[in-house]
């Protein structure tokens, strides 16, 4: 599992600053990294799951025009993205003008999470770093949500590795009307609509990339985005696996949510992967059943379906949490929180949704804006309160106010402080991205590019990173010890193939 | 290729594997009893100090 986060970017010193240039600047300012050199060579946006290459991406005119400017700047497209493979194993970088942070590929919920949260850590290091370089004066804000409130979103993005024989179809049907319910669970908050029957209105919703949701399922990221993104680039062996890059979810705050949002829908993958079971449901128009659950706040609807059944977003997030719980799959004792969560969210929410507002960013967003609505005497549609919930995502300890319920206990922490400042520096101890970290160190004059799975050497070697799924720890560390004593990149592979076969 | 005039553009920093700096800001203890009062508090002086026009003037481009 993966996670990718683009945050907002701001320099509050200047009346209008250059996003290219903010974004490429900021990552250039984080100094610890293995690599600079990403390999691009097997990234392919247009190739889509359902078997077929697109002839080209949506963009508005506006983002064509952007696109058309960039072109003619003084920096080159590698100059631009200033890539940055970092020594935990994630990727920090300019995509499309906002600093990104993909976590490392991460085989549990937890380790995840620690890496999302040591993403916020590198952010704020990079941000540090680029104000003292600019001198006295200077200030910048990152955002770690997905809106500017006037017509612009960019994404938080899920990853998760699927077996290649499980066709995309099964996957996409009977996973849509949990994408819909689970934002019940997973919506960051918004003071604001920009869908374009509501555009502009000042009032409070559960998320903050409904409104920028257009179709079921399709390759664009940008424009048209679709509930279920079929990009098909697995960044894995293509005949074995596929990779489900999910970008309707909010960048949440809350680690519970994260923890949540890749936790439930892991599971249900696990589920529908590994079994037969279907669900029950069909909705009838996901896409405005989205929209609906994010408009409903506390009092949600029936949602239209196909069918004699009713179902609220409750009740279908109820149906997936029964399969999971009678599944006779053997669930991780993560897995196993992420139920007993799951169970008790449905419940209180049913009891009172207020109950959820220590992990629920929408709903401690809610409760906090209305008691400074009444106490400053503003109506409900004042722009204050929009320009308080963008300031609930400001990353920076000191003003974000999500920083300030989280130090008071008010919002669950679930990371420790040391396994996150681990994190920020070493990879995960399972997994694919410690053996690239240790070959990158291995090599550091010999290695041009990486990418998630595969390295290229200056003589030409092109070198296939297996994802060492079944590796325990130990076996991982005597790869490691192996790596250390090759004399050279080409005989790595030899090294690799031997130890994948054990 | 040159670039424009006043514009300082970074160039790529020295890479040095496996040896990132520990520079790590500081972190409180994990939460163990919520003190919502507390966190009340901290949370509505911050929120008056929060500029009302602020959302008004943020602009980013397109993201994915």
């Amino acid at each position: 599992m993966g996670l990718e986060t683009e945050y907002g970017i701001v320099r509050n010193d200047l009346s209008d600053s250059d996003p290219v240039i903010e974004s490429m600047e900021i990552v250039r300012a984080y100094q610890s990294c293995d690599l600079t050199g990403w390999l691009y060579q097997e990234e392919d946006p247009a190739l889509d799951a359902r078997g077929f290459r697109v002839e080209g991406l949506a963009q508005d005119e506006e983002e064509r025009a952007f696109t058309q400017s960039d072109y003619t700047r003084f920096f080159s497209f590698r100059e631009m993205k200033s890539d940055r493979i970092l020594s935990n194993g994630g990727r920090f970088y300019n995509d499309h003008t906002h600093p990104e942070f993909s976590t490392p590929e991460s085989m549990g919920i937890l380790d995840l999470l620690r890496y999302d949260r040591a993403g916020i850590e590198i952010l704020r290091l990079a941000a540090r770093e680029r104000v003292r370089l600019l001198g006295p004066g200077a200030a910048l804000s990152l955002y770690r949500n997905n809106t500017d409130y006037h017509g612009h979103s960019y994404g938080c993005h899920e990853n998760y590795l699927l077996p290649r024989e499980i066709p995309f179809e099964r996957i996409v049907e009977h996973l849509l009307p949990f994408l819909v319910a689970r934002t019940v669970l997973t919506g960051a908050g918004k003071y604001g609509f920009e869908s374009s029957e509501r555009r502009g209105g000042i009032a409070f919703q559960i998320s903050q990339r409904a409104d920028f949701m257009e179709a079921l399922i399709g390759v664009d990221t940008m424009h048209r985005r679709p509930l279920v993104n079929s990009r098909d680039e697995p960044h894995a062996d293509r005949k074995r696996f596929r990779r489900l890059h999910l970008i309707l979810g909010d960048a949440n705050m809350s680690e519970w949510q994260t923890a949540m949002k890749v936790g439930m829908t892991e599971m249900v993958l696990t589920l529908l992967v590994g079994s037969e079971w279907e669900p029950r449901i069909v909705l009838s128009d996901p896409v405005a059943s989205i929209r609906s659950v994010s408009a409903s706040l506390r009092q949600q609807p029936t949602l239209p379906s196909k069918g004699k059944e009713q179902w609220t977003a409750l009740d279908i997030l109820e149906h997936y949490w029964d399969a999971c719980q009678k599944s006779l799959h053997e669930w991780t004792s993560e897995e196993r929180w992420v139920l007993s969560e799951w169970r008790i969210a449905i419940d209180q929410f049913r009891e009172d949704p207020g109950l959820l507002a220590d992990r629920v960013d929408w709903l401690a967003k809610q409760d906090f804006l209305e008691r400074f609505r009444e106490e400053e005497s503003l109506s409900p549609d004042d722009p204050w309160l929009q320009s308080l919930d963008l300031e609930y995502h400001n990353i920076d300890a000191d003003q974000g106010l999500f920083w300030a319920l989280e130090e008071s206990g008010a919002i669950r922490r679930l990371t420790q402080p040391n396994q996150v400042s681990d994190a920020i520096v070493s990879p995960p101890r399972l997994g694919r991205p410690r053996v690239r970290h240790a070959i990158i160190c291995r090599f550091p004059n010999e290695v041009i590019e990486a990418g998630w799975e595969k390295i290229r050497f200056r003589n030409g070697v092109l070198l296939d990173l297996p994802l060492f799924q079944k590796s325990g720890e130990g076996e991982i560390s005597d790869l490691l010890h192996r790596i250390e004593t090759v004399a050279t990149p080409g005989e790595l592979s030899k090294t690799i193939e031997a130890f994948s076969g054990v | 290729m040159e670039q424009p005039m006043g514009v300082e553009f970074s160039p790529d920093r020295q890479v040095v594997p496996g040896s990132p700096k520990k520079d790590v800001q500081k972190e409180g203890p994990v939460p163990k009893k919520p003190d919502v009062h507390k966190g009340t508090d901290r949370l509505m002086d911050r929120m008056k100090k929060v500029d009302p026009n602020q959302s008004e003037r943020y602009r980013q481009r397109t993201g994915e």
